[in-house]
């Protein structure tokens, strides 16, 4: 029963590869000749190297949370408790040294490239919290959710004051580019979680979609934040398509693990409930890549996963075929494709972080 | 232009004593909107909802009729745009037209004329449209309900949740759009203080819902502590724009704060006068619901003590008869009208240019407050 990639669909993984491609890159895809640049830098562990400027990170955004009710604070401050991943930050601040070595061979980050790692984790956490409360999620990182704790009500406007505070924090680094710059990625969170609002009918169009989905809501916002650093580092524009290049397809792989991690990995160690995509409705990767395999999905996936027992089923299904395998593929891609844009950079410890936390992405369990 | 407006407006009040007379002929409210729209060259009514256009907006829509039949507050809310016109949901980005057109171009930037229309600038036409769409977020986020605190009677839980949804997405949708653009008007400033006053906004939304969720009927508060929490969730916004459509006119620092405590003064009176609606309404219809912890009783309290006014209300509450809570009350309630509008009209009077002014306040609606201040202003000059 297993219907290999090579039957004649339309569908057939090279295409869809080059979909994916064509729909992203203005570059003509070509094969990955990606050796990484070798240089003699030792192994960077990218976690390490941001260590000192993310110190206060948590710190610094609580000072821009002052509010003058107690409770709208500590709801404010729920999750800058120092137990998230930081990632987005991670990245941001080793962009900016990558970028400001490239540029005049200076390892400081400025004060404006910091407030924006500060920035980025801001409007990424009001997200989040609005994010908990339409899909109704009783548990994040391991604890429970602003709205399980304190209401709907009360979440919605902790992540409106999130939000504001991060604007204000914004503007005051008094660079319109750069407010552009990140509103955009404000702009494109909210139409990312309106297009998981709606489906697409034809399978073509459904992948497409999946993959602009996941640019808006993931993607864009570490695209935009390290394009961010590197105009506030450099005024060349090829640097700048190069950190928005990196940060988008870094963004890319992130979610496309961590839609496999979904089927993947048990709740216990997500800190969050498993197969939750399914339960919400939504087809990722793994799921569009079985479909292939088992049209029967079809049906289930135009009715969002809603009759009993669908959840269960697909969920048999995506491991059963080849979808797993083919995302994480797809994955390692977008990968090499960041590595390759970074690799355009002067060589710098913090370059070869970037590479590093490419792998990273790719490996990782939660 | 402007004497046509005043006189229209003083004509029918004339010079009328402290205890209300008859009936005034001055121009009704919506005339006197349709003239403020006429001056500033643009139909403001439907303002936000333009964006209501968007493919966004409009698959909300078609979701939000899936509420129909529901007890989600949201249902409420998408109505009052399309029906409650009087209820002038779209006065934010009127006045802060209005106050850019009265104070013109500043002398600083003669160069940058040449963008305005009907006297206002196209920056702060998009300013008045981005106040408007950040009070219809709030509007929208206003309307979401606590899921742990549905009863039975409230209806199936999935409902309440798929409202919740398109709640939220509605509101984020809105101000996602008043933020981008808010950074295409490429001054930081404004952006600075817009964002100060979303901020402000939600905590004076927070202060609203700990009330309404408490156990307590009313909070022990003063009229000063009320008059600040109303000004973080009802004037701050507007108070602010104003400010930010002087600065974008490149206007001094004294315009601007000028224009931030009329805008402020302005919305503080809307506040208070519809708090009065209940109990200065003449009409036979008795039957207003009023909050307990509206300005009139706020202030009734103040002046009763808190146990004495707790006791009324607990005996009102015992006769079984919500209308005698505005008994209670309404014996007091001349004095405290008036009170109240003294004190804020006089403080503003003193402090703002009333040339530059006048013909604003007579679009403040209410024939009562109208007749009212038109008295105060004459009694100045003289």
């Amino acid at each position: 029963m297993c219907h290999f990639p090579q039957r004649s669909s339309v569908w057939s993984f090279p295409k869809l590869c080059s979909i994916s491609w064509r729909f992203y890159h203005t570059s003509t895809a070509h094969k990955c000749s990606c050796s990484k640049t070798v240089s003699d830098e030792k192994y960077q562990d990218p976690f390490q190297l941001g260590r000192k400027d993310l110190k206060n990170l948590y710190e610094d955004i609580k000072k821009e949370l002052l509010v003058s009710t107690a409770e709208l604070r500590e709801m404010c401050e729920y999750y800058f408790d120092g137990k998230g991943k930081a990632f987005r930050p991670m990245i941001v601040v080793l962009m900016a040294r990558a970028c400001n070595i490239h540029h005049s061979n200076s390892r400081e980050v400025q004060a404006s490239q910091r407030s924006v790692a500060i920035i980025a984790e801001m409007i990424h956490t009001a997200s989040l919290v609005h994010d908990d409360v339409i899909d109704d999620a009783n548990s994040r990182r391991g604890k429970m959710t602003v709205n399980q704790i304190w209401g709907e009500r009360k979440a919605v406007l902790a992540g409106d004051f999130i939000l504001s505070a991060a604007s204000l924090a914004l503007a005051r680094i008094g660079n319109t580019t750069i407010i552009s710059v990140l509103t955009q990625v404000i702009e494109d969170l909210v139409r990312g979680e309106f297009l998981q609002l709606g489906s697409k009918e034809n399978e073509n169009e459904r992948f497409a979609h999946y993959l602009e989905k996941t640019f808006k809501k993931t993607a864009s916002l570490i695209a935009n934040s390290c394009k961010a650093v590197s105009i506030l580092g450099c005024p060349d524009p090829k640097v700048h398509e190069i950190a928005y290049q990196y940060g988008k397809n870094v963004g890319i792989a992130f979610q496309l693990i961590d839609d496999v991690l979904d089927f993947t990995s048990s709740a216990d160690h997500l800190g969050k409930p498993a197969a939750a995509d399914l339960k919400l409705g939504l087809a990722t990767g793994p799921v569009l890549f079985a479909c292939r395999q088992f049209p029967e999905m079809n049906a289930m996936i135009m009715r969002r996963f809603s009759k009993p027992g669908d959840v269960e089923r697909a969920r048999k299904y995506v491991l059963q075929s080849d979808g797993v395998q083919q995302t994480t593929y797809l994955a390692q891609r977008y990968c090499h494709e960041a590595t390759r844009e970074i690799s355009k950079l002067r060589p710098s410890p913090e370059r070869e972080a970037l590479i590093q936390l490419t792998e990273m992405v790719l490996m990782r369990d939660k | 232009m402007w004497r046509a407006l005043l006189r229209r407006g003083g004509r029918g009040g004339g010079r009328r004593g402290l205890s209300g007379g008859g009936p005034p002929s001055a121009a009704p409210w919506s005339q006197v909107v349709s003239e403020a729209e006429k001056i500033v060259g643009y139909p403001t009514s439907f303002m936000s909802l333009r964006c209501l256009l968007s493919d966004e907006l409009s698959n909300i829509a078609m979701q939000v009729r899936k509420l129909v039949g529901t007890k989600h507050p949201l249902l409420d809310t998408a109505r009052g745009f399309v029906y409650d016109s009087r209820n002038n949901l779209q006065m934010r980005g009127l006045v802060v037209l209005l106050i850019s057109k009265a104070a013109g171009p500043s002398t600083a930037e003669l160069s940058f004329q040449h963008n305005m229309v009907s006297g206002i600038y196209s920056s702060q036409r998009s300013l008045a449209e981005i106040t408007e769409l950040i009070h219809t977020a709030f509007l929208v986020h206003r309307g979401i309900v606590n899921i742990g605190e549905l009863k039975s009677c409230d209806g199936p839980l999935k409902d309440m949740q798929f409202g919740n949804k398109m709640a939220v997405l509605s509101g984020d949708f809105l101000l996602a759009n008043a933020c981008t653009s808010l950074a295409q008007l490429q001054n930081t400033k404004v952006v600075e203080l817009i964002s100060s006053a979303i901020g402000d906004l939600v905590q004076g939304i927070y202060y609203e819902n700990s009330r309404s969720s408490e156990n307590c009927l009313t909070d022990d508060i003063r009229i000063s502590t009320w008059k600040e929490q109303v000004f973080l969730s009802h004037s701050a916004l507007l108070a602010k724009s104003c400010q930010a459509a002087m600065e974008l006119a490149k206007h001094s620092t004294e315009i601007q704060d000028m224009a931030f405590r009329y805008g402020k003064h302005m919305s503080m009176s809307h506040k208070l006068h519809s708090d009065l609606q209940p109990f200065v309404k003449e009409s036979s219809s008795d039957t207003m619901a009023f909050s307990l912890n509206c300005a009139p009783a706020v202030l009734h309290q103040e002046f009763l003590g808190r146990d004495a006014w707790i006791k009324q209300i607990r005996e009102a509450q015992g006769k079984g008869n919500l209308m005698d809570y505005k008994k209670v009350s309404k014996s007091h309630l001349n004095l405290l009208f008036f009170l109240i509008l003294y004190v804020i009209f006089s403080r503003l009077l003193l402090t703002v240019e009333t040339s530059l002014f006048k013909p604003l306040y007579a679009c403040i609606h209410g024939e009562k407050k109208r007749e009212w201040l038109v008295l105060l202003l004459d009694l100045k000059s003289h």
